[in-house]
Order: structure tokens, then sequence, then C-alpha cells
């Protein structure tokens, strides 16, 4: 029997290349939980059905001494990824049967390794909601509590983690969709710098945020998968050239706390206690600790709430029920439109498009998306000014514990207020990481939220790992 | 905002919806418009305040390349066409615009 639980990427590695077991038995190992434990959770909405082929691919890199340290490595995939061949379905009726025609970058890489993907996890509805629930195909459980939301909206990718149904996965965060999950859910999960990963192949939500990352048991499993898929893609127009990114540099072993963040109404007084326990153990760990002042960053989740509804309206145009996905016959061309689109798109969806056409409409474009600019500049401003004297930047992750299912579905701007933390990240292009920091009394887990500066993923893998020896 | 205006809205989008979904719309756009309305009171300031040194924004420009081919010709077709709803002798069917 493979342990499982204590697995980890550089273990799993020496074992298979120590032949203590083979890719075809890691594999099975996975799917045997999967067989037990998906159809109560609902992490996957489908095992691929050539698993083993791309097992045989990865056995014979063992053969012919080309395996990588992630050959044979299984791995899960957020259901906006196209994998050639595979259904891509964003967890939405409309592309319900929507065979993928080429593979997205990040699908190449994984490939490229020798990865295993085992399949495809459910999440928000394009990416819209932080709980799971706006999936067209039902609930993911949270393995801890299953009563309770793994959050979103990658929730698939983290609940195939912590059900021990894959040994890492990838997600998408746009304003917070890896991080929240990640503590929900008691894992590491990173979204990388705007523009580090390509998001060629990815079914946009925001253009301007989306962001694919990595969620892993640990940091360095999580490290790992990003440096499989982190790169320069010339398919991607907003991608980044290698070396058009910032160095590493010695760390200054300094880390800012926006304190008055930290004090708005709707936060839960647990989390803020084990964020102060939190900043003792980063001071144990050699880090001098900072108040900072960051007056424009609460504005992020008003400024996301604006650019994220423009830029779905624009990107969600292209599901016209003509040249793919979900059809609805009618007379008429904008009946073929409208019944399509209606039938196919769920109800956070619809509410996002809306929003986002009477936020980009003539009269109030100056009046929010204009403006939501401008201040998306202005925290950008502040966030690089902050990082001159600092490292990096903490906060919770969340505000809120995990909750529970249909506690906030009918409340938008509560749910919405679960990116608050995480949202600025995404404003301001930086990447971030959510840490495990402890579990409360009902065993749920709390996460510690860190953001470095643009291309200082470094900074990120180099404090998590401190954090996490005083764990 | 009330439900006319989520019509119009709801047409510009060409999504069809029940009347008592846009009236649930119409009741959650006030709360969420009330929320992200903040912005209006700091942008002012926020931008006079702006420094384009400080703004990464520099690492924005067009992304340019030659203009070929970059795929066999009929490489993808299959698989593209494979996904419309309706094709006819190789063509993708759309209903009559006139």
């Amino acid at each position: 029997m493979i342990d499982l639980r204590t697995l980890t990427i550089k273990k799993a590695h020496e074992h298979l290349k120590n032949g203590d077991f083979t890719v075809t038995d890691l594999v099975n190992a996975y799917l045997s939980v999967i067989k037990e434990k998906n159809e109560e959770i609902n992490a996957y909405l489908e095992i691929y059905s050539d698993v083993f082929d791309q097992v045989k691919i990865a056995e014979e890199m063992f053969k012919n001494g080309t395996a990588t340290i992630m050959t044979g490595i299984p791995v899960a995939i957020k259901d906006n990824m196209l994998f050639l061949s595979h259904i891509a379905s964003a967890s939405s009726h409309i592309l319900e049967n929507y065979t993928a025609t080429y593979d997205s970058f990040v699908v190449k890489q994984l490939k490229n390794e020798g990865m295993v993907i085992l399949g495809r996890t459910n999440m928000d509805e394009f990416a819209m909601g932080s709980s799971t629930e706006t999936s067209a195909y039902g609930n993911t459980k949270n393995p801890l509590d299953l009563s309770r939301v793994p959050g979103g909206s990658s929730g698939g990718s983290v609940a195939a983690l912590a059900m021990d149904g894959a040994l890492v996965s990838l997600g998408s965060d746009t304003g917070g969709s890896i991080r929240q999950p990640a503590a929900f859910c008691g894992l590491v999960g990173i979204k990388p710098t705007y523009g580090a990963v390509s998001r060629f192949g990815i079914i946009s939500m925001g253009s301007s945020l989306d962001q694919v990352g990595t969620f892993g048991k640990n940091v360095e499993d999580a490290e790992l998968l990003y440096n499989t898929i982190n790169g320069y893609d010339e398919h991607d127009s907003t991608s980044v050239k290698i070396e058009d990114r910032s160095k590493p540099e010695p760390l200054k072993r300094k880390i800012g706390v926006p304190r008055s963040f930290l004090s708005g109404e709707g936060i839960d007084k647990e989390i803020i206690k084990n964020f102060e326990e939190n900043c003792k153990k980063l001071e144990k760990a050699g880090y001098e600790i900072i108040d900072i002042s960051l007056p424009l960053i609460k504005y992020s989740l008003a400024v996301y709430y604006i650019i994220s509804p423009a830029e779905v309206s624009s990107n969600l145009a292209r599901y016209d029920g003509i040249r793919y996905g979900l059809h609805s016959e009618a007379d008429k061309l904008y009946d073929v439109y409208a019944k399509s689109r209606g039938k196919g798109f769920g109800k956070e969806v619809r509410r996002r498009i809306l929003l986002g056409t009477y936020i980009l409409s003539y009269g109030y474009y100056d009046a929010y998306y204009n403006k939501a600019i401008k201040v998306r500049n202005a925290i950008k401003q502040e966030l690089t000014k902050a990082f001159m004297s600092v490292d990096a930047i903490i906060t919770p992750t969340s505000p809120f514990m995990p909750f529970k299912f249909g506690e906030k579905l009918e409340d938008p701007v509560g749910m919405y207020l679960s990116d608050l933390f995480s949202v600025p990240a995404n404003i301001a292009d930086i990447p971030a990481i959510s840490i495990p920091s402890g579990k409360n009394n009902e065993g749920l887990p709390f996460g510690l939220h860190i953001m470095a500066p643009l291309f200082r993923e470094d900074i990120l893998f180099t404090i998590g790992k401190d954090f996490e020896k005083q764990v | 905002m009330d439900i006319e205006d989520i019509k119009k809205l709801a047409n510009m989008a060409r999504i069809d919806m029940e009347e008592n979904e846009m009236a649930e719309i119409a009741k959650s756009f006030g709360s969420i418009l009330s929320y992200v309305g903040q912005v209006q009171e700091v942008s002012d300031v926020a931008g006079n305040e702006l420094s384009h040194d400080l703004v990464e924004n520099h690492r924005l420009h067009n992304v340019m390349r030659e203009d070929f081919a970059t795929n066999k010709t009929g490489e993808y077709t299959e698989r593209i066409m494979k996904e419309a709803p309706a094709i006819e002798n190789g063509f993708i069917k759309v209903k009559q615009i006139l």
C-alpha cells in the first residue's frame, strides 16, 4: 500500500526511480480512492479514459532515462483548461459537450514532463463564485467537513487533493479562486504573477486578471508544479519573456502588515487571532513584522467587481450557439443567440454578464469602468511603493471560515466578500500564496496569505517554507 | 434600477430570461452597485497621485508577429467543424440575417 496522505512529489519520484512502485501502481492507488470517495465529494467531473495511455508514456520515460522529477506524477486539472480531444466545459451547460480542439499551454507542459492527467475537476461556472455552488454539475463537498463548501472557484481541484484523489492539481485565479479554496481545504495554493503562466487555451473569465496556478499539500509540491507550467509563450500576448522578469535579490527579511485593512467589518475574530499568532511565528523564523499603511487597498474589491464583470460580458459574448457549444433552435438569428445563451448560462453567470453590460454601456462607462481603472493603477502604485521597504505583505487568506452550503448563495455581495484579502494581488498583477496555518476547534483550517512583488514567486516559496516549519 | 432597465440589458446581452429572475437581478444590482460605487469617492484623488514610473503598465506593449500561416491548411478544420451544431457543404450554417 502506498501512503498517499504523506506522499510528496520528491518522495514519489524516489520510489518510482528505485522501483518501489511503478507509475501504474501509483495511478491505481489514486484511482481507487477516487472510486471510493468521488461520488460523495464530486471533486472530479470526469476521469479521462486515456489515463493508462499516459501511464505508458511515463513508464517508457523511466525506462529510457528521460524521466524528470514530475514524470508519472498524477495531477488533476480544472474544467476550464483545454486538453486536446477531451471535454472542457467550464462547469457550464453551454459547453457541456465541447471537446477541446487543441492543448492549452499548461497541459502541453504537463505532457512534456510525462505527468499523468487523471481528470477534470468541478468549478464554479466559468469560475464565477467562491464556493463551487454555481457549477452546472452539482456541489463539491469539502473533504474536511462534508457539510461545508470547499471554496471556489477551483473547489474541485482542492477537494481532489484533500481527499487524496491526486498528488497535485492546477487551478485558475481571477480574484482568489486558487487561494481561498486552498485555505478552506488546508492546502497550499499559489497565484503567480500575471504574465508568468500562459493563458493560451484557458477558458477566459476576466482576461486582465486570470492566471493559472497550482495546488499542493506543501509549498514544495506547489512550487515544483509551478516550475513546470511557468514560462514564456508566444501564443499569449500578455505572457512576459523570461529576460523581462525581475530577478531574485537577497531578502530584507521584513514583512509588512496593513493593519487598518484587517479591522474592517465582516472579518471573523478567530481569523484575526490566528493571524496574530502567524505573525509571531514569522518573527520566530527571523522576520521583522512591520505595520504598513495601504489606504487604497480596501478599494480593490470594488474595483474588481467593476473590471471583472466588464471583461466577463465581453469574453462570454463568444458563446453564440452557432460555432460550438449548446444550440437552441429558433426561426430568427436573435432568438438563436438569446435562447442558447439563456438556456446555456447559469444564474450567477447571467447576473455578471448583465452587470458588465450595464457597466460598459454609454453613460456608465465613465462613472464605473474608467474610474475603476484609475483606482486600479493607484493600488498598483501603492503596493509598488510598499515593496520598497518590505519583502512581502501578509493578511489572512479569507475573512471567514469555510461556510455551509447555501449560506451565502442568495447574498451576492456577501459571497463577493470572500475575495476581500485575495483580490488585491489580481488587481496589482502580483504573485500571492495561501499556506495552511492551523485549525480551529471545529477542525476547520486557517490560511496565511502572502503577497510579493512582480515575478518574485521565490519570496513566497522562501517565506512559505520558513513558515511551514513553525506550524 | 427597475425591471425595464434589466430587460434592456438582457436584450443587449442576448440572454432570454424569466421576469422573476429579472426582478431578482434588479434587486441585487442595488446592493452591488452601491458597493462598487466606492471607487467614485476615491478615483479623483487616487488618479491625481499617479506616477507613471511606479505603475508597471510600461510592461504592456503591442505584441506583433510576422503575418504567415502557423499551421497547415486544413490542420484544424475537421476538429473545429465537429463542434458546430449545424454544418452544410463544409460551412457552418447560420440563420438568414437580412
